[in-house]
């Protein structure tokens, strides 16, 4: 089964993903509404997520899910500078594991709200 | 053609209860007479500690005819009759037992007897009497089984035998043994707090809205949630029922009380669907929202059965009722709430829907299941309709997406309410309710008190 993770687009990560030659790849939800990439995740990389994350869970389509907010905002970052959907991505993220679970441990009391035009 | 026409309904037991005094030298008096003084307490899950209800939720929806016909705290023979038949010692039909308990120590303490008149403080302040007629002991835990029933004594709708793991079990299982059973007063109006105040119709001022609206019929849809495009659909379609027209209006009614961790605010549940009408989506003349306080019991057709009676309180002549009514866990089936209103519950004592039992309700459901997008109708379309698949929106991808902070898009989430959902998040620097928010609340509550 081949494994992936949702990245979901809003007008503020298209403005960021401008240029790196990934627009081609987005995929289309809700009539054209709903923007997302899919992030390649290899056998290695899932059973990593799924030992490090208690939440994570594959869902029946292969995809990985209920990972920390910490974590899906990162392999966003990651994505805009690999410019790539590769498991170099998900690498990349997984590299900076300690800063995601400091993050996660305190998601459960705080959210850093989204800056939207008012 | 007048036979065609459907009428407001009286309330649930022929007038509504108004148990509330205004005039402050009156409530000054009244204060003086009680002859002990309690202040009201949350009450505390039995094994954690964490404030799970608070009754004077309860004796502002007694007091203001939410729950009309009950007038006070239930006495045992009441509570007994409940529990069997879900009637009241007057007949008319009622869900749930409604009690003012206390501990043995506070009973001691305030040394009451029948025939007294306690007075309740909230909040440090005055704000209601109870007129004691009689003191009973329980026990909390059989309260408990008995208020939501089980697989062997109800087998057409209970599944499972209830535990801890259900809120609605749970608040009844922390009550205290000893009951104070009588009429309650307010006599010190709490005053609600922004954004609340706006949203509060209790049933005269509710009636009189509709009144003056020219709503002669309207539909109820209960919520304790931030509208998303499907539910705003499922307003829009299910008002199309009614008589000879559409339901002039759709009254949301949003259930304010203790909340769990992973729930919306109140403030933002309210303000939300505020913004449906504010922005458009459905026309401010044919949309209300308000609020009622109660404290969940997620007792899906029981707890439906009390939505019925709050919201006929209030004036409507229809009810929206979903698959999974009111909810939590797979203790009933996913339809009981369907087959209460549809064929009766005879192991809760409706051995025909509930309005067509004597003293029952006069109030018409109007079952619904959901809607979401097609992409081959490219609309919202309805479950049962639409021959196409469609891109079903769970409820958990929805807060996924909120909470990664990515606005989703307006066919999901209008955006008008979207942008409620991150004022909220902003003040309390999450954008559903974490523990700080669920204690606060319990702590300030929704209202204060003035000096009487
Ligand atoms: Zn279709």
């Amino acid at each position: 089964m081949a494994y992936f993770m949702v990245v979901l687009l809003d007008d503020n990560r298209m403005a960021k993903l401008r240029g790196t030659g990934l627009e081609e790849h987005i995929k289309y939800m809700f009539g054209g509404e709903l923007r997302l990439l899919e992030v390649e995740v290899n056998e290695e990389l899932k059973d990593k997520i799924l030992a490090e994350f208690e939440t994570a869970r594959v869902d029946s389509r292969g995809a990985i899910t209920d990972v920390p907010v910490a974590f899906m905002r990162e392999l966003f970052n990651q994505v805009v500078e690999k410019k790539s959907l590769g498991p170099e991505v998900v690498e990349g993220v997984l590299a900076k594991i300690a800063e995601i679970k400091e993050m996660a441990a305190k998601e459960s009391e705080y959210l850093p709200p989204p800056e939207i035009q008012e | 053609m007048s036979g065609l026409l459907i009428e407001r309904p009286l309330p649930h037991g022929g007038r509504l209860v108004e148990r509330v005094i205004e005039d402050k030298a009156v409530a000054r008096k009244i204060w003086k007479s009680c002859n002990a003084v309690y202040e009201i307490k949350p009450t505390l899950h039995y094994e954690t500690g964490v404030p799970v209800r608070n009754v004077y939720r309860e004796i502002m929806s007694i007091c203001y005819g939410f729950f009309s016909p009950v007038e006070g705290s239930m006495k045992q023979a009441e509570v007994e009759r409940v529990l069997k038949e879900r009637r009241l010692l007057n007949e008319w039909i009622f869900p749930y037992p409604l009690i003012f308990d206390i501990s043995k120590d506070d009973l001691n303490k305030l040394g009451v007897e029948p025939g007294d008149r306690l007075g309740l403080t909230l909040k440090g302040k005055p704000f209601a009497i109870l007129d004691i007629e009689e003191i009973y002991e329980i026990d909390p835990e059989e309260l408990a089984y008995k208020t939501f029933g089980d697989p062997e004594t109800n087998p057409e709708v209970v599944q499972q035998k209830f535990d801890k793991k259900h809120p609605g079990w749970v608040i009844y299982r922390s009550h205290q043994p000893w009951v104070l059973a009588g009429k309650y007063t307010i006599i010190n109006p709490p005053k609600f707090k922004p954004p609340f105040d706006r949203f509060w119709f209790p049933p005269r001022k509710a009636r009189e809205e509709f009144e003056k609206r020219g709503w002669r019929t309207v539909i109820n849809h209960q919520t304790r949630n931030v509208p998303h495009v499907g539910h705003e659909f499922l307003m829009k379609c299910a008002a199309f029922t009614g008589d000879v027209e559409p339901c002039h209006g759709i009254l949301v009614n949003a259930v304010i009380g203790v909340k769990r961790r992973g729930d919306y605010p109140d403030e933002a549940i309210v303000e939300a669907h505020e913004a449906v009408n504010k922005y458009g989506y459905i026309k401010p003349e044919r949309h209300l929202v308000s609020i009622v306080l109660w404290d969940m019991r997620y007792g899906n057709p029981l707890e439906s059965l009390l939505h019925g009676i709050i919201r006929q309180n209030m004036g409507c002549t229809h009810h929206m009722f979903g698959r999974d009514h009111a909810a939590v866990g797979e203790y009933y089936d996913k339809f009981a709430t369907q087959i209460l209103w549809t064929k009766g519950i005879p192991s809760f004592g409706f051995p025909a829907p509930p309005t067509d039992v004597p003293y029952g309700l006069k109030i018409r459901p109007q079952n619904m299941r959901e809607f979401s997008y097609c992409p081959t109708c490219k609309e919202m379309a309805y479950s049962e309709t639409c021959g196409h698949k469609r891109e079903k929106l769970s409820g958990s991808f929805l807060r996924g997406m909120v909470a990664e902070g990515v606005q989703p898009p307006s066919i999901i989430m209008r955006p008008e309410v979207y942008k409620v959902v991150v004022k909220w998040w902003k003040q309390f620097g999450y954008p559903f309710c974490n523990e700080k928010y669920v204690i606060n609340k319990e702590k300030e509550l929704e209202v204060d008190l003035e000096d009487l």
